[in-house]
């Protein structure tokens, strides 16, 4: 098998999918943070980054993401409601609730995308959805799909 | 049809002779047989020249886009007291008259820019579903009687019915009338079949993800991003298109699929509650992208989630301008249920 066929590697025995969550600032961030304090584990699958609010996602940021290869995309804020600029959770919904339906639509597996709410003082549930996201991931294997292969070839031919 | 088309070109004298406006965007006939081409009319005796019929298939609104927005544009230097509103009449059918409405959402420009010539509509021809009747044979003369379309080709005289090589977008509409205007020319047109508006996509959806990937993958695979479909499309008016910015640069500009795969993903997805599905992309498509199939999806979850169509109310905000405490939220994770 070819470089240009299978990213290197990502399907050997000890494959551990990527998991990028992109959390907001004041709910999940602080959840995750929660979680941190009390030493509750969760798989290390998870690499996080804050934004002010999920308000604040471009949705053009989880489809890079799985361009770029991560295997799978969590989004978490705070609950409805709970926003701490009021109701910028509430755009997000309205506009991951289309972005999941369409990514669905063309083909992308739906447990690649994940979409919740955390609160601050969740840390609990925090570590209990990276764990059913990483499950869920895990058992869908590496992600395939609108990921990126030039960089590879790119590489084979270095070689 | 006929009778519209005089009352359009009264009317569009009229409003140029009073100087109610300054142009006036509509339709005259094509240089080739069977077709019509967007024209922009400044005086009152050119307006003979504006045509209403089965070959206008242009959506309009895009070029009022531009004529108000580079009228702004020109006066930018001036003071606010010595800048003039440049009016525009607009030839519009139901498709326009929806991206109007998401102009007018979007505050692009105001309603007294406006001048709308409604216009009854009972679908457009597809250029490609009438090639391929004829077997793309060239048309020497052809000309509209009735429900027909008379031809002449090379090979003899024929006669196709007008409602066969309707485009697929006009097949289903429901907005056959303008939703807002300021005169309506001729009587209001019945719809189409709104009732089977859906069938396309409730059967693609069918099918497994590995299909609908293969489907994706497939179409996009012909895409040589020339960009057509967002030139011809009214809602993409940004100034700087995601898919030129550099910083960030959102879209690689490798011969990867996923290059082509993301921006195409990406411009279908940014028509949630904006597409009024007109058929202009797909009418442009140099490669014949199956780009309705995709786009359809999100008139449809727009509809079913947010209970609304795109444009189709002008005193509404747009569905993502909008939001609700309660949404509909199934997408949403919840490990053990609850919280």
């Amino acid at each position: 098998m070819s470089h240009h066929d299978k990213p290197a590697g990502r399907k050997s025995e000890g494959w551990e999918p990527k998991i990028v969550a992109i959390v907001c600032n004041w709910c999940t961030y602080a959840g995750a943070d929660l979680a941190g304090i009390s030493r509750i584990q969760y798989p290390p699958n998870v690499r996080i980054i804050r934004v002010p609010c999920t308000g604040r996602i471009n949705p053009f940021y989880v489809v890079k993401v799985l361009q770029a290869g991560a295997d799978g995309v969590l989004v978490s804020g705070c609950h409805p409601g709970e926003c701490h600029y009021i109701s910028g959770n509430l755009s997000a919904r309205r506009k991951f609730a289309t972005l999941k339906s369409f990514l669905n639509y063309i083909g992308i597996e739906d447990g690649r995308t994940t979409f919740t709410w955390v609160s601050a003082s969740e840390g609990e549930r925090f570590a209990q959805v990276v764990k059913a996201v990483t499950e869920r991931v895990k058992a869908l294997g590496p992600a395939t799909k609108l990921v990126k292969k030039l960089r590879d070839a790119d590489v084979a031919v270095a070689k | 049809m006929e009778k519209v088309e005089k009352k359009l070109r009264e009317e569009a004298k009229k409003l140029l002779a009073e100087k109610k406006v300054d142009v006036v965007v509509g339709y005259e006939a094509g240089t080739l047989p069977l077709t019509a081409t967007p024209v922009f009319i400044t005086a009152p005796e050119e307006a003979d020249r504006l045509v209403w019929n089965a070959f206008c298939h242009h959506n309009l609104a895009k070029y009022v886009h531009d004529l108000i927005s580079a009228n702004r544009d020109s006066q930018k230097r001036l003071k606010p007291e010595d800048r003039k509103r440049k009016v525009v009449g607009v030839v519009t059918k139901g498709c326009t008259s929806r991206s109007l409405v998401i102009h007018l959402q979007e505050r692009q420009y105001e309603r007294l820019d406006l001048s709308i010539l409604g216009v009854p509509c009972t679908g457009y021809v597809d250029r490609r579903a009438l090639a391929e009747k004829l077997g793309g044979e060239e048309i020497l003369e052809g000309s509209l009687d009735g429900a027909n379309l008379k031809i002449r080709t090379a090979s003899g005289e024929k006669t196709i019915a007008v409602k066969d090589v309707l485009a697929a977008n006009c097949v289903t509409c429901r907005f056959n009338n303008p939703v807002i205007s300021d005169v309506m020319l001729g009587e209001p047109a019945p719809a189409m079949n709104p009732a089977a508006e859906y069938a396309e996509i409730d059967e693609f959806e069918k099918l497994s993800p590995e299909e609908r990937w293969a489907y994706f993958q497939k179409e996009m695979a012909k895409c040589i991003r020339c960009a057509a479909c967002r030139q011809a499309c009214p809602s993409c008016y940004c100034r700087t298109c995601f898919a030129e910015q550099s910083m960030p640069q959102w879209v690689g500009i490798s011969e990867d699929p996923s290059d082509t795969q993301v921006f195409q993903f990406m411009r279908m997805y940014h028509m949630v509650g904006r597409c009024v599905d007109c058929g202009s992309c797909v009418s442009v498509c140099p490669m014949g992208v199956d780009l309705r199939k995709f786009l359809k999806k999100l008139d449809k979850d727009c509809f079913v989630l947010f209970n609304q169509r795109a444009g189709e109310k002008i005193d509404f905000p747009a569905p993502l301008q909008d939001q609700r405490m309660d949404d509909k939220e199934d997408f949403i994770f919840n490990p053990g249920g609850g919280h």
